[in-house]
């Protein structure tokens, strides 16, 4: 420690800059992770929260995926001898149409017995109406609301509020104001409570509910009373603890997550290039210093220790920094996270506040820390192999030796070996991915100073066609320094790679989704009950479809029901649509079985049809038996086609509506696609059908146009966290190409003022620093471009097989790669603009004697 | 050839240093001249100022005509690259360019064309005896060798003026020897005004003239 202090601290206090884009290093790195990981947490801590809240005292639940069930269901589950309580409830998302005021979240409950499981706290005064639940239902346009609220929009007991229902806004008196804490502390207090059979009518339900909460007997326990449960209800339903339902939303948040992990370990790699560089040069820096340590006695240890405590301190530091900047960052990427999860799986969510988990943090911590002291290693163990004799001697300097090199090819050999071996023979398992990934990765690494020797040697003539004199120097430094050269070349590479794999991935997934949609999206019209297409709270009643098909401008309408069913622990999405009409219509990429066969069988209720994600996830096959549950038991079908389908994230699977409504025992609609009859502007036909049904019930209808829009919107914002990562990428690479030009020149200052004192003029010395800078950002972008290549093949696997189950087809983002060579010749430009300038600028004689 | 007028050099510092105070000084074109003095003399602080490595605080300096304290800093590279060699004590040769490299620096600087870099570079040194070192690197050189190149490097244009800083300083006392009897033998070929900063007596007689600094001041110069 007393080393650290009489060496180490002078030493950093000389090169605060370096040492400030050092810790950057770590911290980028770290900041990923924690805000991803955090933002993930808190947003599944969140639903999970809202669950505990919402559903009060109940021990268990019974829902069938999000689509409901029949009303009779309760009168079974009342009967099971187990059950003390069991409740039905109904759940929406209801716009007030007021600005920034957000959708309130309806509760809709039976108020007789619903007591017994949630507490109403209410104003004083007001317990009459729950005392008395009569009071509440026998009105019902009654609603409960939060006190936040109410204080929020300046609403009193008695006041009205207008809701957005199936009936067009509609007028509710609020009876009841809750007190804050626990239920009425749900959805930021955005919540409000109502009768569930008014909630029935209102928002489209039929005859169905959404949910059974349930209490049990005491002495019956949790087990006990769901095998009752099950048994007298069949298998077709779920029977879960409130707390398995955040299970369901761990699948979805998990595309962040992993995306995430992937790429903060990217970027930490990146950062561990900017270190290594660093302690290389300021080993190579301080060899005399070390020489006078060791000729002093200090062991060889001793000075290794130096340097690792110095990474130590250089990765808690970065660490820190990281976990508190990624802790801010996570806030707005949890409300962003949560936002995209509400708009496109219908759940409500509202994300209060950042979760920050302990084994995140120590995760990120410890992984900030492990890459500053490897990143340190081998520099320490070079700084402990010093010779006291030549290191005391001037002008050394270091180079690679023929059986580094060799060492190096072999690796590179070796890794490129394994990952050609992963990926042809390795299986199907992530495993599989991640191995040859990394394996890509380390051949790449290892190659660089041979690829670097090679490229410059060829760009040393183009250089000097540029400019003779700047150009042959700035070469000849490039070619002559390859260890400092060679590091940030990799640190640049690795990010440029990390873009192209990236934006390899949004365009395949932008060209792969709009063929789709040419394919599957030809209705003229859509007709749904909200702006949004994934809104699942309000339905229609079939006969609103009778009515449109009897319009004279109308051709053919297609009811869609779509719902969610638990399938292996996952909730896909059940698409119920008239299979028959929708052979005719749609004309999608069949991946396996026979086009016309897969339709029939599907349209007779026979089979499914699967989308090719919901497949690949779950390992299915053409032939194989799915197991569907359904309010009416467990539907066993087999698939009787797989077609490339993105309806749904977690994947889709096709049946036919009368199969639906058979085993469902509902018959409403989602949506209407519309299609109109010859010669009929899509404008026209969303007049007609406005002025005849618009002021019967809420109804928004849709050109092809806007739906494309909304779903490229979607998209969009899927990408958007994406985006966020390019960009961090691409501030790594900044970072990177700063730090080694800045470390560079500053460890060739008195070359530098020696090529000024020689007679190299300001301008030369200045032209020749960024030529060494454009040559370090050319090799960069040429190896980037080429890793890239790599890189974007096993993103795409890991989605395929890994995220999402989606076979994207796999194109090279020459756009982005056109983008790139300019802008990262550019930043690479600005980079050395003051390292260059300083350099320039220093006294020729203090620079002549720096050591 | 060189002529100081006055010239005053102090260091901004917690405590303000002079090096040079007042000096005045006339070096004819071909002569010898060795400055010698203690410590914190201002000898070096001398040579960097003739050699336009360092601006004066006070005073003038000319170098073959031009006033090196009135020219731009570009204007004053190019009296360097055109008319001064430089011979370091540590010999500052770029440890990544090879002998042949480190000595056609210089030129390439002017703008030359490679062929005529290597034709000169391999002429000096050959001038010095390293004909069979052209692609080695100053590391697999000894002590006097690096100095060789050096001096081939401060030759490069033929500069009418050659500034030595502590030469042999840095040397074994044969080798010192060598590199001074090749100054020497250069002065009296290229009849070049040199000036040799020193602490080392033999290198001092060998000159044709003696200055003695102490405390920024001419304490003694002498013809010999």
């Amino acid at each position: 420690m007393m080393l650290f202090r009489l060496l180490t601290l002078p030493y950093v206090r000389k090169h605060k800059l370096r040492t400030a884009l050092t810790v950057a290093g770590v911290a980028l790195g770290v900041i990923i992770f924690v805000a991803m990981r955090t933002a993930n947490d808190s947003v599944l801590y969140g639903f999970q929260k809202t669950v505990d809240r919402i559903t009060g005292k109940a021990q268990l639940q019974i829902t069938s995926g999000d689509g409901g069930f029949p009303e009779e269901i309760l009168e079974r589950a009342q009967a099971v001898p187990e059950v003390e309580v069991a409740v039905p409830v109904i759940e929406a998302n209801a716009g007030t149409g007021k600005q920034g005021q957000g959708n309130l979240f309806i509760l809709a409950v039976d108020m007789t017995g619903d007591r017994s499981l949630r507490d109403y706290d209410l104003e004083s005064g007001e317990e009459a109406v729950i005392d008395d639940p009569l009071v509440f239902l026998a009105q019902p346009d009654s609603i409960m609301i939060t006190r936040e609220y109410a204080a929020q929009n300046g609403i009193t007991s008695g006041s009205k509020i207008a809701l957005e229902t199936m009936q067009g806004r509609k007028q509710f008196t609020v009876r009841g104001i809750m007190k804050p804490g626990g239920l009425a502390g749900a959805f930021g207090g955005n919540l409000a409570i109502m009768d569930i059979y008014a909630a029935q009518n209102v928002f489209g339900r039929g005859r169905t509910f959404d949910r059974i909460d349930l209490s049990l007997k005491p002495g019956v326990s949790i087990d006990q009373g769901r095998a009752a449960v099950e048994r007298a209800l069949g298998n077709g339903l779920d029977v879960e603890t409130p707390a398995s339902r955040g299970k369901q939303f761990e699948s979805i948040t998990k595309i962040f997550s992993i995306g995430a992990t992937l790429n903060s370990l990217f970027a930490l790699l990146i950062g561990l290039f900017i270190i290594y560089n660093t302690f290389a040069v300021a080993v190579a820096q301080r060899r005399p210093e070390i020489g006078v340590l060791r000729s002093l006695g200090a062991t060889r240890r001793q000075v290794r220790g130096l340097l690792l405590i110095e990474s130590v301190v250089l990765g808690i530091a970065g660490s820190a920094i990281g976990i508190v900047l990624g802790l801010a960052m996570a806030r707005g990427m949890a409300r962003y996270i949560g936002t995209y999860i509400s708009d496109l799986y219908g759940l409500a969510q509202h994300t209060e506040e950042i979760t920050a988990d302990p084994f995140t943090l120590s995760m990120a911590f410890a992984a900030g820390l492990v890459t500053s002291v490897i990143a340190a290693c081998i520099p320490a163990q070079k700084a402990a192999q010093v010779d006291p004799v030549s290191a005391l001697r001037k002008g050394s300097h270091e180079s690679f030796q023929e059986s580094e090199s060799r060492k190096r090819i072999l690796g590179a050999f070796t890794f490129a070996s394994i990952a050609l071996i992963f990926w042809f023979w390795g299986g199907k398992s992530g495993f599989r991915l991640l191995t040859g990934y990394l394996s890509v990765v380390a051949a790449a690494v290892l190659l660089t100073p041979a690829f670097v020797r090679l490229l410059v040697r060829w760009m040393r003539p183009v250089l000097r066609l540029i400019l003779p004199v700047e150009g042959a120097l700035a070469a000849d430094s490039l070619m002559q320094a390859p260890k400092r050269t060679s590091a940030t070349v990799a640190a640049l590479m690795l990010s440029i790679s990390l873009v192209i794999g990236l934006g390899g991935v949004a365009n395949a997934s932008y060209a792969s989704i709009t063929d789709w949609m040419n394919a599957a999206i030809n209705p003229d019209l859509f007709v749904g009950p909200s702006e949004q297409i994934s809104e699942r709270s309000f339905r229609f009643s079939a006969s609103l479809g009778d009515e449109m098909r009897a319009m004279d401008f109308v051709e053919e309408v297609q009811s869609v029901r779509t719902t969610r069913v638990r399938f292996d622990s996952t909730l896909v999405m059940v698409v119920a649509t008239d299979m028959e009409s929708l052979s005719r219509r749609a004309h999608p990429k069949v991946i396996a079985g026979d086009a016309r066969a897969m339709f029939r069988d599907a349209a007779a209720g026979k089979a499914v049809i699967l989308a090719d994600n919901l497949a690949m996830m779950h390992n299915l096959k053409l032939g194989d038996t799915v197991e569907i549950p359904s309010p009416a038991g467990i539907l066993k079908l087999p698939v009787a086609g797989i077609i490339l389908d993105y309806s749904d994230q977690q994947g889709a699977l096709l049946m036919d509506r009368t199969l639906y409504i058979r085993n469902w025992g509902d018959d409403t609609v989602n949506v209407f696609r519309v299609y109109l009859k010859h010669g009929v502007a899509p404008e026209a036909g969303k007049r007609g059908i406005l002025e005849k049904l618009g002021d019967r019930s809420r109804l928004f209808v849709m050109t092809n146009a806007q739906v494309r829009a909304y779903i490229t919107k979607v998209i969009d914002q899927w990408f958007g966290l994406t985006y966020m990562q390019i960009f961090v990428a691409v501030l790594v690479a900044v970072l990177g190409i700063v730090n080694s030009l800045t470390v560079s020149i500053t460890d060739r200052r008195r070359e530098l003022g020696v090529l000024q004192a020689v007679g190299g003029l300001r301008r030369q010395v200045r032209q020749a620093i960024w030529m060494e800078a454009a040559g370090i950002g050319a090799v960069s972008i040429l190896l980037g471009l080429a890793l890239g290549a790599i890189i974007l093949a096993y993103y795409l696997g890991v989605i395929r097989d890994e995220v999402a189950g989606i076979r994207l087809e796999y194109t090279y983002p020459f756009g982005i790669a056109a983008l790139m060579i300019p802008f990262m010749m550019a930043v690479a430009w600005a980079s050395a603009l003051g390292p260059g300038e300083s350099a320039v600028r220093a006294s020729l004689v203090e620079a002549l004697e720096y050591e | 050839m060189i002529h100081l007028n006055e010239v005053s050099k102090q260091f901004a510092g917690k405590k303000q240093v002079t090096a040079l105070d007042n000096l005045s000084l006339h070096v004819p074109k071909g002569e010898m001249t060795s400055i010698v003095g203690p410590s914190g003399s201002g000898k070096s602080t001398l040579l960097n100022l003739i050699g336009g490595l360092d601006k004066p605080t006070s005073g003038t300096i000319t170098l073959d005509g031009t006033r090196l304290d009135q020219v731009s800093d570009d204007d004053l590279t190019r009296v360097r690259r055109d008319k001064i060699g430089f011979i370091f004590q540590f010999f500052h040769l770029l440890p990544t360019l090879t002998c042949l490299q480190n000595v056609a620096l210089p030129l390439h600087l002017r703008g030359w064309s490679q062929a005529k870099c290597d034709e000169r570079a391999r002429e000096l040194l050959d001038l010095v005896r390293l004909e069979k070192r052209l692609t080695h690197l100053p590391d697999e050189l000894s002590g006097g060798e690096r100095q060789r190149v050096a001096i081939a490097r401060a030759l490069s244009v033929y500069p009418p003026v050659l500034l030595a800083d502590e030469p042999t300083g840095n040397l074994d006392s044969a080798t010192g020897a060598e590199i001074l009897r090749l100054i020497c033998d250069l002065h009296a070929r290229l009849n070049a005004t040199i000036l040799v900063v020193t602490h080392d007596a033999a290198v001092a007689r060998s000159c044709q003239r003696g200055i003695r600094l102490c405390d920024g001041r001419i304490v003694e110069d002498i013809r010999q």
